[in-house]
């Protein structure tokens, strides 16, 4: 499966994939702090698990709050 | 799980990342900036596409602590930490209003504020309509498609009018415009801003929530629950960042321009006022009832105005909204300006000093001072009497303000 993620191509080894999986798989920082926007839209947080990734869509990580690393 | 109460949340509010020394306080980051380890992670930290602080009027960690703790508290959307409570109401003001359009609001408002609305705002554009906030009717026809908000406080400093919010939101609602709260007087834990259709609280946190006067604060708090793209203003940025809308607007252009940050020392004392807060308010709400009901029996009282009292006209709204506990404020009226001063002076324990919420009970003449800039016409239309006395109340033993109360009053 091929998607975007922060403008970025990226390619996907597993069949199915969540938003809380990529977040995983991606080591993102702060996951509890992250917005996520699928194909432009923001995904409601308790929906993370449940949204599955389908080949070609577009993700994007935004904070908002600053965080430290 | 079931959700922890207030005060149990208010002091384990993890930390974003663990303390590296295990410390229970988060530490004072008194620094300016945080470097990066390349300037490609610099970039996207500007993008807001790496969490990391860059430069501490944008963002703190210690300030990030407090505000993430009071997010915790609230369930709200975001929250803001700013350097008081005027630079929440401006800097919220600034991000969805401009020149042309207006807000709604009552007369019966903080001195500060309504002096932000009339002259500071005005002078850049935007209208101010007043109207009687218990008048619903008389709202619905002031508000057109350039209203930006109705704004109101939830107990007016110091008319100690109490508005009913359900019907305030339920106007807002329908008009399709965001709902502002002034907090001041019932901060979080007296007030779910959310349960009665408020869309978005500003309060000062130099009162209730610092502990006790320790420092100058203020907060935005956005339940997201408003649809942005219903504000002219704002509506191109919510098609790209929906419920984050307002947040974005103020930490990418508005707080950051206007540098009206809090600083980490407040958020560090603020953080620390935050655990204490339901005991503080519950000694002093304990204390203003107790006070108010000895001043209805003394002599030389003409009134006495708090909403906890079963002979105030707001006493079954106040309930239905705060509960037993409608803040810490209250104001009684002498027979004169003259006798008000003479009162004021004669107080051993209670502190001549304007502020509110401090541990401390404080007393002040508004029409002399914080209302000092207007003329008697305006004042009256402001519901600011020249007989009238504010009193902050404490967390001190109830019956040595009433003591001190009456020692006063003997002098008269």
């Amino acid at each position: 499966m091929k998607i975007k993620v922060n403008g970025k191509d990226k390619t996907i080894d597993v069949s199915s994939l969540t938003i809380a999986g990529l977040l995983k798989t991606d080591n993102v920082a702060n996951p509890e702090q992250v917005s996520v926007q699928l194909n432009g839209e923001f995904v409601d947080r308790q929906k993370f698990a449940d949204t599955r990734l389908k080949d070609g869509d577009a993700v994007d990580f935004l904070y908002f709050m600053g965080g430290g690393e | 799980m079931k959700e922890r109460k207030f005060s149990t949340r208010a002091v384990h509010t993890k930390f974003l990342k663990e303390d590296p020394h295990g410390a229970l306080h988060m530490p004072v980051y008194e620094n300016v900036t945080f470097e990066f380890k390349t300037a490609e992670e610099l970039e996207l930290a500007f993008l807001g596409r790496k969490p990391g602080h860059m430069y501490s009027r944008i963002s703190n960690p210690t300030v990030e602590n407090f505000e993430l703790r009071l997010k915790e508290l609230t369930n709200a959307a975001a929250v803001m930490a700013l350097s008081s409570g005027m630079a929440a109401i401006s800097n919220l003001i600034l991000a969805i209003a401009g020149s042309g359009d207006n807000i709604v609001t009552s007369k019966h408002l903080f001195g500060n504020t309504f002096s932000l609305f009339e002259k500071t705002l005005k002078d850049w554009g935007l209208e101010t309509r007043y109207c009687d906030l218990t008048d619903t009717k008389r709202i619905a026809k002031l508000v057109d498609s350039k209203t930006r908000a109705i704004f109101f406080e939830t107990i007016t400093n110091p008319q100690m009018e109490v508005v009913d919010v359900k019907a305030l939101a339920k106007i807002a609602k329908e008009s399709g415009i965001l709902l502002v709260a002034d907090t001041t007087l019932t901060p979080p834990y007296l007030f779910d801003s959310r349960e009665f259709g408020v869309d978005v609280e500003v309060l000062s946190s130099t009162k209730y929530i610092s502990g006790g006067a320790t420092s100058v604060g203020g907060l935005i708090i956005d339940n997201g629950t408003y649809n942005w793209s219903k504000n002219r203003k704002l509506a191109s940025d919510a098609k790209k960042y929906g419920p984050f809308t307002l947040l974005n607007r103020l930490r990418r252009e508005v707080y950051r321009n206007i540098g009206a940050c809090m600083s980490a020392h407040t958020a560090f004392l603020q953080s620390i006022g935050l655990e204490t807060l339901a005991l503080r308010i519950d000694a002093s709400c304990a204390n203003t009832l107790a006070v108010a009901k000895a001043l209805e029996k003394l002599g030389h009282i003409r009134s006495v105005n708090y909403p906890g009292l079963a002979s105030s006209p707001y006493y079954k709204l106040a309930k239905r909204q705060f509960g037993a506990k409608p803040g810490g404020l209250l104001t009684f009226d002498l027979a004169s300006k003259k006798e008000c001063f003479k009162f004021m002076n004669a107080l051993k324990l209670i502190r001549r000093a304007t502020n509110l919420n401090d541990n401390r009970t404080l007393i002040l003449h508004p029409a002399s001072t914080i209302f000092c800039e207007y003329d008697a016409k305006l004042k009256k239309e402001m519901g600011v009497r020249e007989t009238m006395l504010r009193l902050a109340v404490g967390i001190e033993d109830n019956a040595d303000l009433i003591d001190d109360i009456k020692q006063a009053l003997g002098g008269l």
